[in-house]
């Protein structure tokens, strides 16, 4: 997966050593990143923010897939 | 002290490769005499005597092979001169002609065959594409107006339209692009060549092939941020292990010999090959930065030695250009408008 050789620094700095690109992600950013690269699923990730922010699930998994659809857009992410 | 002679010292907003050379030269473990070699006598090397020792003239290329071996012979004399490394694509077809009895006079180099040197015609790309495993943007050759019809009803704007050696500009419509044919035609010659615009990553790897299938290090890069001529000016070192790939299995086809360069745009996994130079780029510095000589391992070639062959590096190391100032007596530009030296 693309995403495991991403160099992903605790300020939210991306890069990405293959093609050179740099990206900032905000904080929920670097938390999604760690947990799908932890190889937690969207709707896992979804829960576990659900909790944290105390929104519900639905709103949530929406913003992940949001999320998703920006790395699938920087070809960071294919859908397995 | 090895005198070793360097052309391209022309540090201006299209830079020669010539100082980077020369400050990888410096850095290295032989000792080394830099002698410029420039075609103007307001190249900036020539005024920067902290890098460049002695600076000498150079008749054009154009001039024929006569003038050019003559004055090579001079500075020999001159100065001791043992290494030349030419830097500009005009002037090595005549270093790869005079390779052999220049190195019977003492000055070695180490630089492609001239079989190799053509391979960087565009005309070429696509059978080095094909025998290396990667692609080539879709290019047709075209020598006429009505050809360059023919040939934008097969691709979709933009295109870009190249001369065979030099210059590539992009055309959004019909009519740019029968302007940029006419213009490249006057400057360059025929065929003019148009060729698809691929989207993607611009990749870059320099390396120095040992001439033997192997090669001395590579380094590949991504340029950043590049002036309004498409010449770098911040990088970032990457590790794309697609375009290493392809530039060892380049190395290793052709058994490549000497400097080169492979300009390639990366789009997901597939490579396209854009352009092949036989020679240094003038970031060559960048490969010195992160700890492979290149320019060192190839004055240690041309010089019969086992030069270093480790290239371990890491991602993410940044490259900045910067410009610079500097104040000086106006009797260096007089000595070399008058005498051709300082």
């Amino acid at each position: 997966m693309k995403l495991n050789r991403l160099a992903i620094s605790e300020e939210g700095f991306i890069f990405d050593p293959e093609t050179g690109n740099s990206y900032t992600v905000n904080e929920t950013g670097l938390k999604v990143l760690k947990a799908l690269r932890a190889g937690q699923s969207p709707s896992e990730i979804a829960e576990a923010l659900s909790e944290e922010f105390e929104i519900s699930v639905p709103e949530a998994l929406r913003d992940v897939e949001e999320f998703l659809e920006s790395l699938k857009r920087f070809r960071l992410w294919e859908e397995s | 002290m090895i005198k070793v002679a360097v052309s391209g010292i022309n540090a201006v907003d299209n830079p020669g490769p010539g100082l980077g050379i020369i400050k990888g030269l410096r850095q290295g473990k032989i000792p080394v005499a830099p002698i410029g070699l420039a075609y103007d006598a307001m190249e900036p090397g020539i005024y920067l005597d902290h890098l460049v020792e002695r600076a000498y003239l150079m008749p054009y290329p154009s001039e024929g092979e006569a003038p050019f071996l003559n004055r090579l012979l001079y500075i020999k004399e001159k100065e001791g001169l043992e290494v030349v490394i030419p830097a500009l694509d005009a002037e090595l077809p005549l270093f790869i002609d005079l390779e052999s009895r220049l190195s019977a006079y003492g000055i070695k180099s180490f630089l492609p065959t001239k079989e190799q040197f053509r391979l960087r015609a565009k005309d070429r790309l696509q059978e080095v594409a094909r025998r290396i495993g990667i692609k080539i943007p879709q290019t047709l050759a075209v020598t006429s107006i009505k050809e360059l019809e023919e040939a934008l009803s097969e691709l979709s704007f933009p295109v870009m339209i190249k001369g065979l050696f030099y210059k590539a500009l992009k055309a959004y419509t019909p009519a740019e692009a029968q302007q940029y044919f006419y213009s490249i035609a006057a400057e360059w010659g025929y065929p003019v060549l148009v060729q698809e615009v691929v989207e993607g990553e611009e990749v870059n790897v320099v390396g120095v092939g040992d001439g033997e299938g192997g090669h001395f290090g590579l380094l590949a890069i991504k340029k950043l941020w590049i002036t309004s001529l498409g010449k770098i000016w911040t990088g970032v070192t990457i590790t794309h292990s697609g375009l290493l790939k392809a530039a060892e299995d380049f190395v290793r086809a052709y058994a490549w010999r000497g400097a080169f360069e492979l300009e390639v745009i990366a789009q997901d996994e597939d490579l396209y090959l854009v352009e092949i130079n036989p020679r240094f780029p003038a970031w060559i510095y960048f490969a010195v930065g992160v700890g492979i000589n290149l320019p060192e391992r190839l004055l240690a070639a041309a010089l019969g030695q086992e030069p270093e062959r480790s290239w371990d590096y890491p991602a993410g190391k940044l490259y900045i250009r910067f410009t610079d100032d500097l104040v000086t007596e106006l009797e260096v530009f007089q000595h070399m408008v008058t005498r051709g030296e300082r």
